[in-house]
């Protein structure tokens, strides 16, 4: 079945491309432009800025002696030629923002189509309809990378409450400490990977910070290999060591075996200190079963030490 | 790979190079800002809590640094970057570029990972992996319970223990992450780019352990932790009009340089072996090892390969795809099966040996190696004037192709040789997925999507041979109105396995005996599944000043035919934002998150076989409110600027038993506390600018920080059948008080 999916996979895709490459090329659709628009020329930054300083200051690198430097139109880069705007303001106004999500990417793709951006077409933000200037701010940026806001967890969370929201859980990552940023772990410009994640699986992406969990180990935990999100949420969880429910519940979410895994570890063994069980307090399965995420020891196969 | 002392010294020279030759190609510096802080900090507890990712002692600290040098044509720049300088948080960033032609930056980031403070231990630590009790201790305390035995409790124990934990040591734990980082980018080629990549993080500090010797016998350590991580990276990327590509090579090398952790055990001071090694000491054993013995994370390295790339086919049309291929090393010298000198292993043909030796064992190490490859196939584009496609196509292995080790027993908490052969199980996995995705631009301002999805993955050695899952998804995004973007989606998830192996769950036995678990299915990794998931989300804007957004979302997982385990999960989410550009200068912004979560799940209690009587079913019916809610400010006036953030969080959670009449367990009682947690952050940034280069200001944290959890409830250091840390890590209340003076350039 495996090797027939696979198959059917690539024929989709080679079908897909034989039979849609022909299709008609629909036009980006734009802002609104005069229909002399091609008689339009260059002024040259220094014009714009006649009005427009403002707008010049503290632009970053699209501001740079540098980037004019290198035979780019300075505001024009962006804007298009503005000599119409020149000779008449109200007649022609050639504002970014009124372009269609898809033309605005276009127009900043035009220099940034690599590097993290080279997997953005398809991806999901493209598919959404966001745009570059959604999260970027070419006049005025706040942050690092030329964000629109402050930092990228005000950015990202601006759509993303849910993950904003579980950030500010009990077990987190540093993101809001700012030691790491979402961008860490995510490729917002798109990966082709599940949830833009930046490793090809859910797995590396987490082992390359825990490397220690790498592996392989001669006792394997067989959930834990394969993914680390059946017991952790990434972003946040009120549990221990972001446990998506808490040891040793956790746990017998598929453990029932004889004996002691599925036993019950209720409010009894909380109240009364006699009827205390290890099991349940403290690190509960985890004081017995250390190595949980795998064991090199050849006495652990219950993955103790 | 280069040691951490080169590292540092490589990054230091290269810096001061750096900083010299730029000096000497005139650059023009601006240093904006540099701000100088000097905090005061008042908290109630030693709670870990409060400072676990960050250094917010009274003292000190340069919070924000930033100098920028650039050439006067621009062509070359030089940027100094600092965080938090001078403390456990600190972090620093250093580029250097020339246009067109490289860019090198380092980055330096200390990151502080707290857990618990003021840990209680009994034991010394006499080397790195080596936890002690003095002999004469250990002596005496065999010696008491032996002239015990066997009226052993809990309360003897318990008043053995305590006397010399009044003595014991406090220790803090928690991890420092040291990343040094250094990147190379050559840029411009004829299309082609290169860079290079290296990275170094030390991890170093501790973190509790189970340490256990038994069910009577937990006893909790501080697990030493001293890691290397290294990662190198080279990365090409070519690039055209048409397209891309991405092609590299990825190294990384993790290395303990503490490898086993071993510990005194507290009521024992020879060797014994003890029946089954769950009771003593108790009243039925006071045998066991002198000391336990543990392998800690063995070294391991990772060689990768990737590539990836998109190309435009024609003006609409494009085409991409990525591969990775990975090998996974692991090959640590194999711990002998204990340390306890009066086991004796017996192997396949029932002689005795030495299970101290690691030559008793069939090999000296694993010589692991696992290989992952994945495979990503895209094609997508317009299709006439309104509609989009996409397909994808997605592969990813993880093919553990570590030989099957055969061993004879096994050694169970240190105290005794299970005669019970086992075989180690290299488990690997396969995914695949196909999935088109229909984009249709009803109108301008409307955009419908369609995507189905068609998964399936295959696993060796588990209960369940494959499992394949269909997944439909619609979305519609609207502007009905040019103020108003609602964005609204459902998917639904059916998920099936086509073969259900419960004995496959001790695919680790040599020998099989009678099955010792509910044949029910209970894995919801694998388990059929269904799920529905609606997302609305919706923001308007009125005029240039308010926006406001509403949303919900609502996740349904149903998992109809699994008798045991997790059988249902939902979750509902609800949030709303505001923002109001008061002016120019200032903006407030306000929003909340409410979530509720209902998880349910059910297993039978057995005694020593598998119980056939749904009277000792038991389930757990958890449920979890978590409510977020926040409120910024951020304005300024005349010379006065004012930041101020609030965050309010809540956790409360229940978790509510049931278990029918007349079975065992008979009574469940329900707890109220599962993770009940409150935090109320509030900072306040009020700054006054004495010039156009220079601001004093005053900053106010206030924090308070309270938790109710069922797992800490009523824990002492000793408690029956353990000896825990029992670190602070609960509630403060925090008021940290700063006055900076800011400096721009």
């Amino acid at each position: 079945m495996k090797a027939t999916t696979r198959i059917l996979g690539w024929l989709a895709v080679a079908g897909g491309v034989w039979f849609l490459v022909p299709s008609t090329p629909r036009a980006v659709a734009g802002a609104q432009e005069p229909e002399d628009s091609a008689r339009a020329e260059y002024i040259g930054a220094e014009t714009c800025l006649t009005c427009h300083e403002d707008q010049g200051q503290g632009m970053g690198p699209h501001g740079s002696a540098a980037f004019t430097a290198r035979g780019i139109h300075g505001c024009e880069s962006c804007h298009g030629p503005g000599s119409l705007h020149a000779e008449d303001p109200e007649a022609w106004q050639p504002r970014v923002t009124d372009l269609s999500p898809a033309a605005r990417n276009e127009m900043c793709m035009t220099c940034h189509s690599g590097g993290e951006q080279m997997l953005w077409s398809g991806g999901a933000h493209d598919r959404r309809g966001v745009s570059c200037i959604d999260c970027h701010s070419v006049h005025t940026p706040q942050g690092a990378g030329q964000l629109a806001k402050a930092t990228e967890l005000e950015t990202c969370g601006s759509c993303h409450g849910d993950i904003r929201a579980e950030l500010w859980r009990n077990s987190h990552h540093p993101v809001r400490e700012g030691k790491i940023t979402c961008s860490d772990c995510h490729n917002p410009h798109g990966s082709g990977n599940d949830a833009n994640i930046r490793h090809a699986t859910v797995n590396e992406q987490c082992y390359s910070c825990h490397t220690e969990k790498r592996g392989p180990f001669l006792w394997e935990h067989a959930p834990v290999r394969e993914n680390c999100l059946t017991c952790h949420n990434a972003h946040g969880s009120n549990h221990l060591k972001l446990q998506k429910t808490s040891v040793p519940f956790l746990c017998q979410q598929c453990h029932s075996n004889v004996r002691h895994p599925a036993t019950l570890y209720d409010g009894s063994t909380l109240a009364d200190q006699a009827r205390a069980s290890n099991r349940i307090f403290n690190r509960a399965c985890l004081d017995c079963h250390a190595a949980i995420h795998g064991s090199n020891h050849p006495s652990s196969p219950y993955l103790g030490h | 790979m280069l040691s951490r002392t080169t590292m540092r010294l490589s990054i230091l020279t290269a810096s001061l190079f750096l900083v010299s030759s730029s000096a000497s190609a005139q650059m023009t510096f601006r240093i904006d800002p540099i701000v100088f802080q000097v905090l005061e900090t008042d908290v109630d507890t030693n709670s870990a809590k409060f400072e676990e990712y960050r250094d917010l002692g009274s003292g000190f600290r340069i919070p924000e640094l930033f100098i920028q040098g650039v050439t006067p044509d621009g062509d070359r720049y030089l940027e100094l970057s600092g965080e938090n300088v001078g403390r456990e948080d600190m972090r620093f960033g250093m580029r250097y570029g020339v246009w067109d032609s490289y860019a090198l930056s380092f980055d330096y980031n200390k990151i502080p990972h707290r857990f618990g403070n003021n840990a209680l231990i009994l034991w010394d630590r006499s080397t790195p992996g080596s936890w002690t009790l003095p002999d004469a201790l250990q002596q005496a305390l065999q010696e008491r319970l032996e002239a015990a035995f066997p009226a052993i409790n809990i309360a003897l124990l318990r008043s053995m223990i305590e006397p010399l934990l009044a003595e014991g040591d406090r220790i803090d734990l928690g991890l420092r992450r040291d990343r040094f980082g250094a990147t190379l980018d050559l840029g411009g080629l004829d299309g082609l780019s290169w860079k290079l990549g290296l990275k170094h993080e030390n991890r170093t500090g501790t973190r509790a352990y189970g340490a256990s010797f038994g069910f009577s016998n937990v006893t909790e350590l501080p697990e030493p932790i001293d890691y290397d991580t290294t990662d190198a990276e080279l990365k090409g990327e070519w690039n055209t009009a048409k397209g891309g590509l991405q092609f590299g090579y990825r190294y990384s090398k993790f290395e303990n340089n503490i490898s086993t952790l071993i510990w005194d055990n507290p009521f024992r001071f020879t060797d014994s072996t003890s029946a089954n090694a769950y009771q003593a000491p108790g009243s039925g054993t006071i045998a066991g090892s002198s000391r336990g013995f543990a392998d800690l994370a063995p070294d391991n390295e990772s060689n990768q390969f990737f590539v990836s790339g998109r190309f435009k086919l024609n003006s609409s049309w494009w085409a991409g795809g990525s591969a990775a291929y990975a090998i996974l090393t692991q090959d640590d010298p194999l711990l002998p099966y204990t340390i306890n000198s009066s086991i004796q292993g017996i192997g396949f043909g029932g002689q005795s040996f030495d299970a101290t030796n690691p030559n008793s064992l069939p090999v000296s190490s694993l010589d692991a190696e696992a290989k992952t490859l994945s495979l990503n196939a895209d094609v997508g584009g317009r299709l006439g004037e309104d509609f989009t496609l996409v397909f994808r196509y997605r592969y990813s292995e993880y093919d553990n192709n570590t030989p099957r080790i055969e061993l004879p027993g096994y050694v169970r908490y240190h105290g005794v040789w299970e005669d019970i052969p086992r075989i180690t199980v290299p488990y690997s996995h396969q995914r695949d997925s196909i999935s088109a995705t229909l984009g249709w631009d009803l109108s301008p301002a409307n955009d419908l999507e369609l995507s189905y999805k068609v998964s399936q993955v295959e696993r060796d050695f588990r209960e369940t041979k494959t499992t394949d899952e269909d997944i439909v998804r619609l979305s519609w995004d609207t502007r009905p109105i040019s103020w108003l973007t609602v964005r609204s989606s459902y998917e639904h998830g059916d998920r099936t396995y086509n073969e259900y192996v419960p004995q496959a769950a001790e695919a680790s036995f040599l020998e099989h005996g009678p099955f010792t678990s509910l044949v029910g299915l209970r894995r919801f990794d694998q388990a059929n599944r269904e799920y529905d998931q609606v997302k609305v989300w919706a923001q308007a804007l009125a005029g240039e000043r308010w926006s406001v957004s509403f949303g919900v979302a609502n996740r349904d997982e149903e998992y109809p035919d699994s008798e045991f385990g997790l059988v249902s999960d939902e979750v509902l989410e609800l949030e709303a934002e505001l923002a109001f550009m008061i002016s120019e200068a200032s903006t407030f912004t306000l929003f909340g998150h409410f979530a509720d979560r209902d998880s349910f799940q059910r297993t039978r209690q057995s005694a020593a076989t598998p119980s056939t009587s749904p009277s000792n079913n038991w389930s757990l019916l958890a449920t979890e409110q978590n409510d977020t809610f926040g409120a910024g400010y951020f304005g300024s006036v005349a010379k006065w600027s004012w930041k101020s953030n609030l965050r309010w969080t809540r956790s409360d959670g229940e978790a509510d038993f049931d278990t029918p009449p007349g079975g065992t367990p008979a009574v469940a009682v329900d707890f109220d506390n599962y993770e009940d947690i409150e935090l109320l952050a509030l900072d306040l940034n009020v700054e006054y600018a004495l010039s156009e280069a220079a601001a004093i200001g005053l900053w106010w944290l206030y924090e308070d920080y309270t938790i109710d959890s069922f797992i800490l409830q009523g824990l002492q250091n000793v408690l029956p059948g353990a000896l825990i840390l029992n670190a602070d890590n609960g509630d403060y209340n925090a008021n940290v008080l700063g006055a900076h003076i800011k400096f721009g350039w």
